[in-house]
């Protein structure tokens, strides 16, 4: 197929290079939405390739959710298309989407199995499917003994799951998740990224956004990187590391402790972060790394550690979006957890 | 989108909840115990003895009075309870009321304090000959005894002062008689005849009683699980599944069989009751005969009834849904269905008024109103002559509004179910309508 051939560039900037997309993408093209005077996505544009994991990062505010539902044709957007296999969004059967929406919510006093089959009536799956479906996932999450319990005497992370299997019962394309790992303890973190894996392996298409970089870097092929409603970086991840045009390196030496300012002498070279047994430092693009492992060897120390890496992806959402927004996303995911219940 | 696969999910959904919820079963028993305990009233009250006969002392020592006191006394007292029964002879030991005369005024008097008696009434002369009556009893200016005493009181010092001033005692009679008096109605199919009229009447409250709660109870039910299901945040998976005009119709259909379910099982107890109340108040001995007998009514009337029933309740209820979407929290549905409950109350009040003067013409101008035609359609077609063509009329009215109102709805509604936390004033409502899908 041709979309297996088209390369590993699985997304695209702001330069639209629409040929070489596979046309059977889902291809966020120009969305522009406001609220009143509030501009919440000012020409998003992205695209997903079928059977891949993509991350959808961004401070609180920035458009994911926004983005999210007009994908999701929930929302309509005051400009630009949604297609997915050359057809518009509003044009798609509803059992083309999978949606866990970031602020989780069920009818809490229904049972947990009902509940399921109701969502899935509504995607039209016949109830004998559904009830073997709802069978299986539980027992996959572990949690086969809570089909007849009431959703409002479940733990939140068990609440989760069986919002995510509500999400996915129809047996969905695209899944499109709004910070699913958010309250998940370590557990059911990796329970979750298995299911996530299991549906890549189906062939679906997953979609999902987070504030946790760890998750994208284990996960995702491709990003997009949204601040203030508009895509900044966006593309296979391995091309927006090399894009970012340089490289860390990190250093660890039995030197002593003669310090390491030496190392400030080189040019080029900045030192970014001095930890306990390890130093990091940026060395930029053009610039082969060997030169200080020479240069360290040359000064007769021991060298106990040396590490050529890409830039995290940490470091470069800090470096386009800025260390405030961080910092207020954090905060403001704080301040909304604690809120959550009200 | 089809409406109907999705539509009848969610109504099924909605419908099971409601129905096994445990305030739903206590609710409806309760109000089944209370309709089958109303309609037995008059039963219940003569097995307790609060029904029993009035007995009123008479104390008579102005003894020169041409008429018998005590006979008119119980005569008024008679036809007070039984406007039916012939005035002209009233048995001396009548079980409808009694009179008495009684000597000792004292132990009267202790009686009445007792309660034994019902009242003391000393009838006696002033200075300048005119009859003076002194009733002790209840403190009620509306006792009923105390009204019909009062009565007779002045039939007795009429006649006396008639007496007193010359005219025989036969002519006097003569001139209480009550005149010749036929009513000619304008219309002579006009259903209403005076045997019907009170029970008409009374299904007429019936009707708009029953529309009125229906509309008030049920439809806040609709706008509680919008907001909750928003609130709840289950409304995003739920807007993902399913179109809006589903999830509308679903809900209101789901919640208007719930109340419907309730409404049949108040109406059951209440023929139960109607149905049972002869044979039970016979078999204890007692006096239980309802005061009125229902009319019959057409089949294509009752048709029509139902109609109208259920077209106003889809009305209600829809806006209702509609204003249960515009708020994030639970606390604020009150407040956003408060439009529409003075919708509901100025309807229902101006058929109160309607009742009582249903051939006016404003009241046949609004019951072909679509908010207010629920009400005042069937309150009309029960007490007067309404033509078929009016009927229909106010149905197609009420079917064109019904279509308007959930086309708005939807709209309100797939815009609302997304905005949280916003003031949602007609103004935010309006502009997310038009960006919804």
């Amino acid at each position: 197929m041709a979309l297996r051939l088209s390369g590993n560039r699985l997304g695209f900037g702001p330069e639209h290079i629409y040929g070489k997309l596979p046309p059977v993408s889902l291809i966020v093209d120009a969305i522009s939405k406001r609220f009143g005077d509030v501009v919440a996505l000012d020409g998003v544009s992205f695209s997903v390739e079928p059977g891949r994991i993509f991350g959808l990062l961004g401070a609180n505010g920035a458009g994911k959710t926004t983005s999210m539902r007009i994908v999701l044709d929930i929302l309509r957007a005051d400009a630009g298309t949604v297609t997915w296999q050359g057809t518009p969004n509003t044009e798609l059967p509803r059992r083309t989407w999978g949606y866990l929406p970031e602020e989780r919510g069920l009818y809490p006093r229904m049972l947990v199995g009902e509940q399921l089959r109701f969502f899935a009536s509504l995607y039209g799956i016949p109830d004998d499917r559904a009830r073997s479906e709802i069978d299986d996932w539980l027992e996959r999450f572990r949690i086969p003994e809570h089909r007849e319990r009431k959703v409002e005497q479940l733990s939140k992370g068990n609440q989760q799951k069986i919002q995510f299997i509500a999400s996915i019962l129809h047996d969905p394309d695209v899944l499109i998740m709004d910070e699913p790992f958010s309250g998940l303890d370590p557990v059911n973190v990796r329970l979750l990224k298995e299911a996530f894996l299991e549906m890549k392996q189906r062939g679906k298409t997953l979609i999902f956004s987070t504030h946790q970089m760890e998750q994208v870097e284990e996960l995702c092929e491709s990003i997009a990187i949204v601040d203030r409603g508009r895509v900044i970086v966006s593309g296979a991840l391995r091309d927006v590391k090399r894009d970012m045009g340089r490289q860390v390196v990190r250093l660890a030496t039995d030197g002593d402790g003669r310090g390491v300012e030496w190392l400030e002498q080189i040019p080029g070279i900045e030192l970014t972060a001095r930890r306990e047994d390890y130093v990091e430092l940026h060395v930029p693009a053009d610039r082969d790394p060997d030169t200080i492992l020479r240069a360290a060897l040359e000064r007769g120390d021991r060298v106990t550690r040396f590490e050529i890496a890409d830039p995290s992806l940490e470091e470069i959402f800090v470096e386009h979006v800025g260390r405030r927004a961080v910092d207020e996303s954090e905060e403001h995911l704080a301040a909304s957890r604690r809120e959550g219940s009200a | 989108m089809s409406l109907l696969p999705n539509a009848l999910h969610v109504a099924r959904r909605e419908y099971l909840f409601r129905v096994r919820g445990r305030a739903f079963l206590i609710t409806t028993a309760l109000l089944a115990v209370a309709i089958v305990a109303v309609t037995m009233v008059p039963t219940i009250l003569g097995a307790i003895g609060i029904a029993d006969p009035p007995h009123v002392a008479v104390d008579v020592q102005a003894d020169d009075i041409s008429t018998d006191p005590v006979l008119t006394i119980q005569t008024a007292l008679i036809i007070g309870a039984d406007p039916t029964a012939d005035p002209s002879a009233p048995p001396a030991d009548d079980e409808r009321a009694r009179v008495t005369r009684t000597d000792d005024p004292e132990a009267a008097d202790a009686s009445v304090r007792d309660g034994e008696l019902d009242g003391l009434l000393t009838i006696s002369r002033d200075a300048d000959e005119d009859l003076v009556f002194e009733y002790l009893g209840s403190a009620s200016p509306t006792n009923r005894t105390r009204l019909l005493v009062t009565q007779a009181a002045s039939a007795i010092a009429i006649a006396d002062r008639m007496e007193r001033a010359g005219v025989d005692p036969r002519d006097s009679a003569e001139i209480f008689q009550p005149p010749n008096f036929t009513a000619v109605p304008v219309d002579p199919d006009d259903p209403r005849d005076e045997e019907d009229f009170g029970g008409a009447f009374i299904l007429a409250y019936a009707v708009v009683i029953l529309t009125f709660m229906a509309i008030l109870t049920y439809g806040n039910w609709v706008a509680q699980s919008v907001a909750e299901e928003k609130s709840g945040r289950v409304m995003e998976l739920l807007i993902t599944a399913a179109t809006p005009r589903q999830l509308l119709t679903g809900k209101v259909l789901g919640t208007g069989a719930a109340g419907l379910t309730q409404y049949v099982a108040i109406v059951v107890a209440a023929v139960v009751g109607l149905l049972v109340n002869g044979p039970v108040s016979e078999a204890l001995g007692v006096a239980g005969e309802l005061p009125f007998s229902l009319p019959a009514v057409p089949p294509l009337d009752l048709l029509a009834f139902g109609v109208f029933f259920l077209l106003g309740f889809i009305l209600y209820s829809t806006l209702y849904a509609a204003a249960g979407s515009m708020v994030s929290r639970i606390e604020d549905v009150q407040q956003a269905v408060g439009p529409l409950i003075f919708l509901a109350m100025a309807g229902y009040f101006a058929s109160f008024t309607a009742l009582n003067d249903p051939d006016a013409g404003w009241v046949g101008v609004l019951s072909l109103v679509p908010f207010f035609s629920p009400y005042l359609m069937p309150a009309r077609m029960l007490l007067t002559n309404v033509s078929a063509g009016e009927v229909l009329l106010a149905i197609v009215l009420l079917l064109v509004t019904l279509v308007a109102a959930i086309w708005l709805a939807s709209r309100v509604y797939s815009a609302g179910v997304l905005l949280y936390g916003q003031r949602a004033g007609i103004r935010t409502i309006w502009r997310a309508t038009r960006v919804a899908r």
